[in-house]
């Protein structure tokens, strides 16, 4: 009995994870109700969005992420040695402020440093802290790590229309992808919720290297 | 929708490299993970809590309340779990159901809560609109552009964060059933069990008049003639009385098991071998009443009825001879019996099943309770004209049958089942008969009638030789030949899995959602017939038309089913753009191209 169940159970489990692999291409593929066909390019390759480790790389790693989640920071530092070991990882850490207006603040200034060509050390000095922000937080993890978050702030607003537009999509895309929250991570065209760890992380960039 | 697409992924993905240690499990839907339930007090206030899952848990500070002019209401929070680590920071959250009150709430209030799976995700923000009464109110369309607080003057948004969980839902198919489908819903809901059981004994009384109730007129007046001299109104009245019941009781013994079998039933009368044996059963009534033989209780239930002197054994002896005439009468009433069967088992509930079906066999016998109190000697006298009744009801029969048999046989064997039953007829009413010059009116209206039968069976007989399918249209091959490219020009897309439903009918609306399977026979006949009807398949284009295919009966399908409340194949679900189901467009067993069309007319756009 218990072996039939088990061998239900596995059959079963095969079968969904075939068609799921098939329903995902299909469902990234596929232009998602809602949004003007949103394609898989515009997912991995918005050309407003700042890239991460190698933009020549051969896999996209998208993550949908906030400064105040706890599970999207506890597993960046993995994320980026793995990108680092990997070197041939584009990474796209896509904007979704889901924690209110800390958050919010913290994207802002982060992507206002682009100009600047700081956005790296903004990003990584904010992803290092816990979880909770206040706004005031935020400016001074900035400062702290050298950086003057007035004059991001002002050159976030010189280019208000790029970033407001492009985390109008990122949420646009979260949702049309039915993503839940964060993190949710993109590799190849599989999508994973939450944070995998290092191990999995490399797995998942392998499964999408071999599937392209 | 798509989300359970991509957990599933994740699981597979933990699968293949076997990495699923300490892993959470794909996380659940929010509204899962954090049940919501409210509880109006008598005082007014509102009591909101949510029942936080296992290995979940919400932020004390992102729970929050506004009222309708959009002030802050204050709450009384209690004490969460500090929690404080590198990661989180330091925080208070709720791993366990958190209750709060809402003070006497003047308007709808728009609650606030946000929520994490440990280790897993955090979930954007939820929202939900109480009103006063404390109902949730529905969720309101996505408005157009749901961040436009970002362009608003001012860097940071003050609200409480975009409303990401209204852009969430309109990702997902949202699917409304309507409700109060159906006969026992129906009747359930406007007056109770008791009604149901009325409604039932009524459909019963209905089906006495069938000719379904013949065969047990000669058990019951046998039964009453081998009392002999002795019978009393009282006691034919006893007897019959023990026949109904008994027959009855074996009714609500096919309700029981309608109630635990539930969709399973349908899978059950639909298979081709139980269509079989029904149609055999119909040839043989009509055999019977044709005179090749009498229909007759086994000798031994006779003998043991006969032996019985005293009341108690007689009753007895009738009780097994109503039982057992329940058999006999069953199959014959399948077609309308298989309709109330489907609905006893969508509810599920073995009592009221029971009850229901018991009621409808009283209908049954309530003719021949008349048998009884009045003895056989109300019956009509045998004679030429009843044999003439009873070769007709054998005709009704063994078109019952040809009818049932349509639904596994050949198109083109059917109608060579009808032009033979036509063609008979026609002769035996004597339109070949040559006709003396004195027939008499009777005589020659019977042969013109026959003429007929026979014309119209050898056109049924021509339909079979062309390879027509419908009877209905024997000559469809001949008069146009696109008939069968319409039938094919109506692509369904095929789902086996709730996922699969959920995708397909994203941003598929309206929609036709049509539950069938390989061994479901109806469904070929509503493929064949109402389906490939040029009509219904023109309107038929305005609608995402999404087959569930149940042929595998498992669980997966068997889930999608209930989601969708259907109790078997064929069921026809009609969605309106908004999606939900127009109340009363659900289409369920045989149907005709009008039912098609009314329910396409409720949802097409």
């Amino acid at each position: 009995m218990t072996l039939h169940r088990r061998a239900l159970l596995a059959s079963a489990g095969l079968g969904a994870a075939l068609t799921t692999l098939g329903g995902i291409t299909w469902a990234l593929l596929r232009p998602p109700a809602g949004t003007d066909d949103l394609t898989i390019e515009d997912v991995l390759f918005d050309p407003d969005q700042p890239v991460l480790g190698n933009p020549q790389g051969d896999v996209t790693v998208v993550e949908f992420f906030d400064y105040q989640c706890p599970f999207c920071k506890r597993g960046h530092s993995d994320l980026m040695a793995e990108v680092e070991a990997d070197g041939n990882v584009r990474l796209v850490m896509k904007d979704w402020p889901i924690f209110g207006g800390a958050s919010v603040l913290a994207s802002q200034l982060v992507l206002g440093a682009v100009e600047e060509g700081t956005y790296v050390a903004a990003q990584a000095a904010l992803m290092a802290t816990p979880a909770r922000l206040s706004e005031d937080d935020v400016r001074s993890t900035l400062m702290a790590a050298g950086l003057d978050p007035a004059a991001m702030l002002a050159a976030y607003r010189q280019d208000r229309e790029r970033w407001d537009g492009l985390m109008d999509r990122n949420s646009r895309q979260a949702a049309a992808l039915g993503l839940q929250g964060t993190p949710a991570f993109i590799i190849g065209q599989t999508l994973l919720p939450g944070a995998p760890d290092r191990d999995r992380l490399r797995a998942a960039i392998a499964a999408a290297r071999g599937s392209a | 929708m798509m989300i359970r697409i991509f957990l599933a992924a994740l699981t597979a993905w933990t699968m293949g490299t076997g990495a699923a240690l300490a892993e959470p499990g794909p996380p659940l839907d929010p509204a899962e993970a954090f049940v919501l339930t409210i509880t109006p007090a008598p005082s007014g206030d509102l009591q909101v809590s949510w029942n936080v899952q296992p290995g979940y848990y919400l932020y004390r500070s992102k729970i929050a309340a506004e009222a309708p002019n959009g002030t802050s209401l204050p709450l009384t929070l209690p004490d969460g779990e500090v929690y404080d680590d590198p990661w989180l920071g330091r925080d208070e959250i709720y791993r366990t159901p958190v209750a709060i009150t809402i003070p006497d709430p003047q308007g709808p209030t728009v609650l606030h809560w946000q929520g994490c799976q440990q280790d897993g995700i955090c979930y954007a923000p939820q929202q939900a609109v109480l009103e006063v009464d404390g109902t949730i109110r529905a969720e309101e369309a996505v408005e157009d552009d749901p961040f436009g607080s970002w362009q608003a003057d001012g860097d940071v948004a003050q609200s409480s964060g975009p409303s990401a969980d209204d852009a969430n839902t309109s990702a997902r198919a949202g699917l409304t059933l309507a409700e109060g489908e159906g006969l026992v819903a129906d009747l359930a809901g406007r007056g109770g069990a008791l009604l149901v059981l009325l409604g039932f004994f009524g459909f019963g009384l209905l089906l006495s008049l069938t000719p379904c109730v013949l065969p047990m007129v000669p058990i019951v007046a046998g039964m009453l003639t081998r009392q002999g001299q002795g019978l009393t109104a009282g006691r034919g009245l006893a007897l019959t009385g023990a026949y109904v019941i008994a027959m009855a009781a074996a009714f609500g013994l096919l309700g029981i098991v309608a109630a635990w079998s539930g969709a399973n039933l349908q899978a059950v009368l639909q298979s081709p071998a139980a269509i079989g044996v029904i149609a055999a059963v119909f040839v043989m009534l009509a055999l019977s009443m044709f005179g090749l033989f009498e229909l007759q209780m086994p000798a031994a239930w006779q003998a043991r009825l006969s032996r019985g002197t005293g009341a108690t054994g007689s009753l007895g002896g009738a009780a097994v001879l109503g039982f057992g005439s329940a058999l006999i009468v069953g199959p014959c009433v399948t077609a309308p019996l298989a309709g109330a069967l489907i609905y006893i088992a969508q509810t599920g509930d073995v009592a009221l099943g029971a009850a229901a079906l018991f009621a409808l066999g009283l209908g049954q016998g309530v003719p021949l309770l008349a048998v009884g109190a009045f003895g056989p000697q109300i019956l009509p006298r045998r004679g030429a004209w009843m044999e003439r009744v009873k070769i007709g009801f054998g005709v009704v029969f063994i078109a019952m049958a040809i009818w049932l048999a349509g639904r596994i046989l050949p198109g083109p064997v059917v109608l060579l089942l009808w032009s033979v039953l036509l063609t008979g007829c026609g002769v035996a009413l004597g339109a070949l008969d040559r006709l003396a010059p004195d027939a008499s009116r009777t005589v020659r209206a019977a042969a013109g009638t026959g003429l007929l039968l026979v014309f119209a069976g050898l056109i049924q007989g021509i339909g079979a030789a062309m390879g027509a399918d419908d009877p209905a249209r024997p000559l469809a091959p001949l008069a146009d030949r696109k008939t069968q490219a319409v039938a094919e020009a109506v692509p369904f897309q095929t789902v086996t899995s709730q996922t699969a439903l959920e995708t397909a009918l994203d941003g598929a609306q309206p929609a036709l959602i049509y539950v069938t399977a390989d061994w479901c026979v109806t469904c070929r006949a509503i493929e064949r017939g109402p389906m490939s009807d040029p009509h219904v398949a023109a309107a038929l284009g305005d609608l995402a038309r999404i087959k569930v295919d149940v042929t595998d009966f498992n669980a997966e399908a068997q889930a999608v089913m209930k989601t969708l409340a259907a109790a078997g194949p064929p069921t026809m679900i009609f969605v309106d753009a908004a999606g939900t189901e127009a109340q009363g467009s659900r289409l369920i067993g045989d149907v005709d191209s009008a039912d098609l069309l009314a329910s396409i007319a409720q949802v097409a756009p």
